[in-house]
């Protein structure tokens, strides 16, 4: 066992990542949990090309979307619930920069939890008589369909139902409330799809908004959903989902989620955005600095706040994790 | 219309609150539909079991509505936090859901749902970008295809209550008549049509949505004049009853940023 799997995010996209890979992220939720900082390092070090595995469009999409660096996507939702259309992502479909491929949220999940189980396909009873089992974003000629959702005949009933396709993302980057330096991870709100997900990714790293003591999991090993040994390295970031939120320590910013939407509705506005909260970020500091010590203050005055009592007492301050990664071998090579 | 001591979007959530019933096993989707499934949960339907599709359970949204259904808004006094799977597929796919209410961009006289994109000259025989992207399907689809019954909320806009939509995201009653058996879905089909203006039903054989109610501010001329087909009204249609003041105060008091009286958007 490593001393600890601990790496700095820059490190993470370095070994992980290459242009064209299957990439997914966790939760992936519209306004809530996902690694947007993982994305956002993706950016920076210039990746492309992406197969994104989405269990629903995030910020973080919206962004790589906006920024040309996706190809293919496969989606349940694709928009940010009550803040609107995804602008970027709109724009990067209507303009066939990116073939997103529809599914519903239901069949996200199925398809990870295929994944997960190694079953060659999923008993699809929802998606099926509607234009999401017809049509194929992925194979626009195939109408109606007989690849994406094929259908198949249920051997105990007879009844005709339809098979989804597992899905085994190459990367998972999986956004958790709490990780222990091992990668044992405890999540607050809901989990999404984020179990099957570490199940189904050939690789999970975890982005988690604080670092906690081991002996924080030895209380609530329960609510360790994902343990150490799926996992390949953590990497603690502070504010990893915003502008989006993360139960128990921080709302969404409002502000900068509708100021972030407007930006990546045109080109213009998504280089600016690019310029001031992606390429000029140059460490976690910056990042918070360019956050604002006010807005930190705001949002993580969050009524959810008492979701961490129970942790609080393993919960390390940001000198130990920093003590920790500088003795780790690998970020000197 | 300025008058009305409330909106139209509150009498929309309100009548559509009504279709939910005490006790009943309820998910609600994103925005309105959220509103008005906590705002029965206020009024009329206080054990009205409810969830979102992520798996929050037995929260009431605190400081206004909820930005998603995984907000901190709801997540401050959830009874307990799941998953996907689990609501959207133990509880709803399985057919142990009573009722769930979604929203539409458009809406066909089958009660099929497009939240998918729009194609200005349809979408032809083979699939191309859409002129405009929406949202995709969400969790609407597996409400649609599982929950006991369906309401859907729309705002009532001709180009909104297409003939055919362009695209079905969600499944109505697809061709009408029994169509949903070739599929064998657990949950019955939508069982309304609220509006901004009405209220639509489906008729029990050929399944098309027929106007069985206005609202005491819209009339069957004016509902028909904003529906894209012949939309046929019911021989017992009837005016709404307007929100009771105990109606528009549940409702206010989960509404409390006032998302319900605000401006209708137009358009989008």
């Amino acid at each position: 066992m490593p001393a600890h799997r601990l790496i700095s995010l820059a490190e993470a996209v370095r070994r992980y990542t290459r242009d064209g890979m299957q990439y997914a992220s966790g939760a992936a939720l519209p306004i809530g949990s996902d690694a947007i900082v993982f994305g956002r390092e993706l950016l920076r070090q210039r990746r492309s090309k992406l197969h994104a595995i989405f269990h629903c469009n995030s910020q973080q999409l919206n962004l790589l979307a906006a920024a040309g660096a996706v190809d293919k996507a496969e989606c349940g939702f694709s928009g940010l619930e009550v803040f609107g259309f995804a602008n970027g992502l709109r724009r990067a479909v209507e303009s066939g920069q990116t073939a997103l491929e529809d599914y519903s949220n239901l069949a996200m999940a199925l398809r990870l939890l295929g994944g997960a189980l190694n079953w060659p396909f999923v008993p699809a009873t929802v998606n099926i008589g509607s234009d999401i089992q017809h049509r194929s974003a992925f194979a626009p000629e195939d109408y109606p369909s007989t690849t994406k959702i094929p259908t198949v005949t249920d051997p105990f009933s007879g009844r005709e139902i339809g098979a989804f396709s597992p899905l085994r993302p190459e990367l998972a980057a999986i956004h958790v409330s709490l990780a222990d330096p091992q990668g044992n991870a405890i999540m607050l709100g809901s989990e999404w799809s984020r179990f099957e997900l570490s199940r189904a990714a050939g690789k999970v790293i975890l982005i988690a908004d604080a670092i906690v003591d081991g002996a924080c999991m030895l209380q609530f090993p329960n609510l360790v959903r994902i343990p150490d040994i799926l996992v390949e390295a953590v990497v603690y970031h502070p504010f990893a989902a915003w502008p989006q939120s993360s139960p128990g320590w921080y709302d969404a910013d409002e502000a900068h989620m509708l100021h972030m939407n407007q930006a990546l509705a045109t080109a213009e506005g998504t280089a600016q955005y690019l310029n001031e909260f992606v390429y000029g970020v140059n460490s976690l500091d910056d990042y918070l600095a360019r956050i604002g010590d006010d807005v930190r203050a705001r949002l993580s005055a969050t009524a959810t706040g008492f979701l961490l009592d129970p942790f609080r007492q393993w919960i390390k301050t940001p000198e130990q994790v920093a003590a920790l990664l500088a003795h780790t071998p690998e970020t000197h090579a | 219309m300025s008058e009305l001591p409330y909106t139209r979007q509150e009498m929309m959530a309100i009548a559509a609150g009504r279709e939910l019933r005490d006790g009943e096993l309820a998910i609600f989707g994103v925005g309105l539909s959220m509103l008005a499934g906590y705002f029965a949960q206020a009024h009329h339907a206080p054990r009205l079991r409810s969830m979102t599709e992520g798996g929050v359970y037995g929260a009431t949204p605190v400081g206004g509505l909820p930005w998603g259904i995984e907000c901190n808004r709801l997540s401050a006094n959830a009874t307990s936090f799941t998953h996907a799977l689990d609501a959207l597929g133990f509880l709803v796919a399985s057919g142990r859901c009573d009722v769930g209410i979604i929203g539409a961009a458009q809406v066909d006289k089958f009660g099929n749902v497009n939240t998918t994109g729009i194609w200005q000259d349809g979408l032809g025989e083979h699939y191309r970008a859409p002129d405009t992207r929406l949202t995709g399907a969400g969790g609407a689809n597996d409400i649609a295809c599982g929950a006991g019954r369906v309401v859907i909320m729309v705002s009532h806009e001709a180009k909104r209550f297409a003939e055919r939509v362009d695209y079905i995201s969600s499944p109505g009653y697809l061709e009408g008549g029994n169509a949903r058996a070739r599929h064998g879905f657990v949950g019955g089909g939508p069982s309304a049509i609220v509006t901004t203006l009405g209220v639509l039903r489906p008729e029990p054989d050929s399944k098309e949505f027929v106007l069985t109610g206005y609202y005491p501010f819209s009339s069957v001329a004016e509902i028909q004049a904003h529906t894209g087909w012949a939309l046929r009204v019911a021989a017992d249609v009837q005016e709404i009853a307007p929100p009771s003041s105990a109606e528009l105060a549940a409702l206010r008091r989960v509404d409390v940023t006032g998302a319900l009286r605000k401006p209708a958007k137009h358009g989008k």
